[in-house]
Formats: structure tokens, sequence, C-alpha cells
């Protein structure tokens, strides 16, 4: 039978799902301690901190991922459930079990560090494990997901790391083993103007990998924030009033400022090292 | 009546079925209308703009409308609140909703039509025909695709390989309604040409023959230049302005203007409302009673 912190940690998963959340995981709040350096920690955020809970949702439907006009994936938005179904939680913990609960800050605030890392969070709850794509947190079943999580007091029975890696799938092993890499490696391969390298060891695992950062989001942020600094840079610095003008009314600009305005816009435009990744796959695969 | 399984399709009973559940979903998630059109029907829609190029085996276009401004919105006698206070964010809340129901819940391909602009300004998909053709209403001598009922709506628009039954369209058009053909057999015009006349400075003419809209002139230009004052084209009417000042300090005020500052906050902020102007559909009669209360 059930303990009553047991009991209480099923109440909280049954409110996330019932808001929205496709998976909710729990990590104890202390476990972050051995992976990051303080002022990333949960009690950094909120002192007397206990638990991590973690919310995922699906980002496009199967039926963006199928469409062959790429702008469709480079905009189409997100309903951002994992958020709302993280402050539903939140209020249901402060106003029924009277503990403290907060949204765990997941946006940069300075530099492009964020004060918690949704990622790790997501591993440490046991919702997926590190790709060779990017660092991406893939969840066994449905691969790619968008993590949001909250911060409490109140203490929960932790869900504890996977004990099998989700990367790399039985298909990418194979395939590594025949050809010497994977199909997100091969999609994106560093040495040939892409973001991605990596090796398997002899069980399969992930033994090195590697990301660029830096060029992978010049290209997966084509609109966005970026995208609106680098134009007002060139804007800012046209001394001719009429190519100036056809800058700022141009498509690219207008749509940078769109994809920051409109408030069901992806940021995101390059999602090929995912989009051939097997793990995942066949839930968006339908008729 | 039911019709038997072919290469794994559901029966017409299935897919009636399967549409009352998307239906009972959507309402309860504050549609107040909804519809289906055949995929196959977006004729009038370019190559490139219809259901079939955005998802590959296309069969129905799934339509949900709702969040107009409320009663009290129009009431109002405070003209930035109408301005500013925007509500349509829900109906695409609901379409993506409603895409991710379908999936999960049929295991058959949806794709919510992204609200915002594909190249050169154009939408991806017109979500007004797609209202249109799934019955949710009829196009207006103003432009918004009216609902019988509730006048204005937003709209979401769903593309999805399911086949629901196609939703038929209304018996009759919305518009013109009744008074305004009364209006135009006496005086010439409607409510809403009157208001924005296209020979005196507006967006808006037209023709009625025999009770219906048998012509339709709109400039459209002109229209997107009243109506979305703030948003983005604000924005970069006010970046365009602010650079091409000489004075820094004059830079500096319009940087610092309500006007900017105001394009900013719609730009950035969810529930703000894009348009700004309103007065055609503040006279017209279709869904008035919805836009009265006490």
């Amino acid at each position: 039978m059930a303990d009553a912190r047991q009991q209480r940690t099923a109440a909280v998963r049954d409110v996330g799902a019932g808001a929205g959340a496709l998976v909710v995981g729990v990590a104890a709040s202390s476990a972050f301690n051995e992976f990051v350096p303080e002022g990333h920690r949960p009690e950094d955020v909120l002192p007397g901190a206990k638990s991590v809970v973690v919310a995922g949702n699906q980002g496009p439907t199967a039926g963006a991922w199928r469409s062959p006009d790429h702008r469709v994936m480079e905009i189409t938005g997100y309903d951002f459930r994992e958020n709302v179904a993280v402050h539903v939680m939140c209020d249901y913990i402060e106003r029924e079990h009277g503990h403290r609960a907060l949204q765990a800050p997941s946006l940069p605030t300075a530099g492009h560090n964020p004060p918690m890392s949704m990622m790790l969070a997501a591993v440490l709850a046991g919702l997926g494990t590190r790709s060779l794509a990017a660092n991406i947190i893939l969840h066994p079943r449905y691969g790619l997901l968008y993590y949001a999580a909250l911060v409490t007091t109140l203490d929960l029975e932790p869900d504890h790391p996977l004990e099998e890696d989700v990367c790399p799938s039985k298909p990418c092993i194979q395939m590594y083993e025949k050809l010497g890499t994977t199909p997100c490696l091969a999609s994106c391969p560093k040495d040939e103007g892409g973001c991605l390298d990596g090796a398997l060891d002899e069980d399969g695992r992930i033994s090195y990998s590697y990301y660029d950062r830096e060029r992978c989001t010049s290209r997966s942020m084509n609109f966005g924030i970026g995208s609106i600094q680098k134009s007002l840079v060139q804007i800012t610095t046209e001394d001719d009033r009429e190519r100036r003008k056809s800058m700022i009314y141009s498509d690219f600009f207008s749509q940078s400022l769109s994809s920051l305005s409109y408030y069901k816009e992806s940021v995101a435009q390059c999602f090929e090292c995912m989009r051939v990744c097997p793990v995942g796959m066949h839930e968006r695969r339908l008729q | 009546m039911t019709v038997s399984r072919v290469m794994g399709m559901p029966t017409a009973d299935e897919a009636a079925a399967a549409r009352d559940r998307v239906a009972t979903m959507v309402e309860r998630g504050g549609a107040l209308a909804w519809g289906v059109a055949d995929a196959d029907a977006f004729d009038e829609a370019p190559e490139g703009f219809r259901p079939g190029d955005l998802l590959p085996g296309a069969r129905r276009v799934v339509v949900v409308g709702g969040s107009p401004p409320r009663a009290a919105d129009w009431a109002s006698p405070v003209h930035e609140h109408l301005e500013t206070m925007g509500t349509s964010d829900r109906i695409n809340s609901l379409g993506l909703k409603t895409a991710k129901f379908i999936e999960a819940e049929f295991g058959y391909y949806a794709l919510f039509v992204p609200p915002g602009v594909r190249k050169g300004n154009r939408p991806f998909l017109s979500v007004a025909l797609a209202a249109e053709l799934a019955g949710c209403g009829s196009r207006s001598l103003a432009g918004p695709v009216l609902h019988p009922e509730y006048g204005l709506l937003f709209y979401s628009a769903i593309i999805t390989t399911y086949p629901f039954p196609v939703t038929p369209p209304p018996a009759e058009p919305a518009c013109p309604a009744p008074v305004c053909v009364e209006m135009w057999e006496t005086e010439g015009e409607t409510p809403c040409t009157r208001v924005c006349p296209l020979g005196d400075g507006g967006c808006l003419d037209g023709r009625i023959e025999n009770g219906r809209l048998v012509e339709r002139r709109y400039d459209a230009a002109r229209c997107t230049s009243r109506v979305y004052t703030h948003w983005i084209p604000g924005f970069q009417k006010g970046l365009e302005l602010a650079l091409d000042q000489d004075d820094p300090e004059a830079r500096k005020m319009v940087l610092y203007s309500s006007h900017f500052t105001k394009t900013l906050w719609s730009m950035t902020y969810a529930a703000q409302s894009q348009g700004q102007c309103w007065e055609c559909m503040r006279v017209c009669p279709v869904g008035a009673d919805f836009r009265d209360k006490a």
C-alpha cells in the first residue's frame, strides 16, 4: 500500500497530466548537487527546496513533421502545455499541500546559461537521457520533448535516472557498426559543415560526442531574437535611407519580428537531426 | 449508415462519431463554431496554398471559430481598449489542441495551420476560405467570414488525413443581412460600406443584386495601414522614422513615443490585439444581438 509521500506524488502527477503534460517525472532537489555548480541548484532558486517536478510535452504534431513545406515546421508553434502543467501543479501544491512551489527558471538571464537546466532536470526525473544529437534529451517512447519544471519544498517520491541509455537506439548501433556513423551524425556532420560528431564504444554506448552549439544556433534559430539583433545591427549601420527601408520591410526582418511577436510561432528552424532520429519515430508515424 | 471498411479507413459511422467527439472537445474548449471542409475543395486557392501542399494525403480541414471581442469590449467608450485587448490567441491554442487531439485519439495526421505568414506576407492557407468551405459562415462585404449567429469570429484551421464527414455550407449567406438589403435598396449602400466607403478615402465597396452580394471591392493595402497601426507594421514604420532622424534627440523622441511603445507592447504581449480598426464590424447587423448585453 502506498504511503503518504507516494500518494501525494501520484496526486501531483495526476494534476500535471490533467493539465496537459504528456509525461511527468520527479527528481530529488539534492540530486542536482552532483552535476551543477552552486547558483544553479534548486535550493538556490527556492530555499528549502526538496523536490523538482518535470513536465514534458511534444512540440510539432506528426502532421507538421510530415509537411513538405519546410516553412510549416519553421514557424509552426507549440502550445507550451508543459509550462501550463507546471503552473497548475504549482497552484495545486501551494493550495492543497501548503508548501511553496515555483516554476523553475529556464530562460537565460545572462549569456546563454539558464539559472536551472531543464535538460538535467528531465534526466534526473527519469524522463530521458542525453543523445548524440545536440545533447537533446530523448524520452524512450516519444523522443524529442519540451520540458518545464517546478521546484517545491514539498517532499515527493523521486524517480530515478533511466538505467538504460535511450541514445543510441539499436538501429543506430547497427548503422554505426556498419558505416561508422548514426542517422543524426550523418545528417549534420561536423567535418562537412555540420554541428555533430560522436563515437560509440564496443558496448554500443556513447564514448565521445561533440556539438557545435554556435553553429547550430546560427542555423536553427534563423528567426527570433538573434536574427532581430543581427538585422538591427545591419539596419542601424546602413547609411542609405532607401536600402535601410528595404531592409526594414524585408521578408526576413518581418518574419523575425513575427517569430518574436506571434505567440504560437516557433523560434527554431532546423529539426534535421531529430527528423532522422529513430527514437520516437513510431509515435510520429500515423495514417 | 454503415459503409464497409476500406484500406483501414473508418466507416461512415465511425467517422461521424469521431467528428462528434471533436465537436464536443472544441465546444468545451471555447469554440462557438466549428466545421469540416473537404481538402479538395480549395480550388480557389493557388497551388502551393492548398491543404495537400502542406500535408500530403490531406482529406479534410477542420475549422474552429470563436474568441471574438466580448459585448463589453464593443461597448467600451475607450477606443484604446478594443485596440489593445486581444482575444484571438485562445482560438489558436484550441486549434493546436485540436490537432493533437486528432492525432492522439484517431491516429491520423493533423497539421495545425500556422497563424503566422509565409513568404511575402501570405498566409500558409486562407483560414477565411477554410471557414467558408467548412460552413462556419459566409464571406461578407466587409471582408471577414460572418457566422450567421455570432458575426465576426476568429478562426483556426487544422489539416488532417482523417476523413471526417464534411459539414454543409449555411443555407443562406449571412451577408447581406435583410436590413442591409433594405438599406441598399433605398440608399445604395450598407452599414459597412457607409462607414468606410472606398470612394471617400475608405476601404469598402460592393454591389447587391436580388438580395445577394454580387460584387465586392476592398482596398487591402489601405485597410492594412489602418488596421495594423501597431504590431509589426507599426514597429517597422516607427523604426524607419527613428533612423531617418538626423537629430539624436528627435530619434530618441520617436523611440520613446507612445506610438512606438505601443507597437512593442502589441508585438510582445501575447494577448494584445493586432487590429486597431473595427468600424465595419461595429456597424454590422450580423451577430449584433450577440454583441448586445445588458
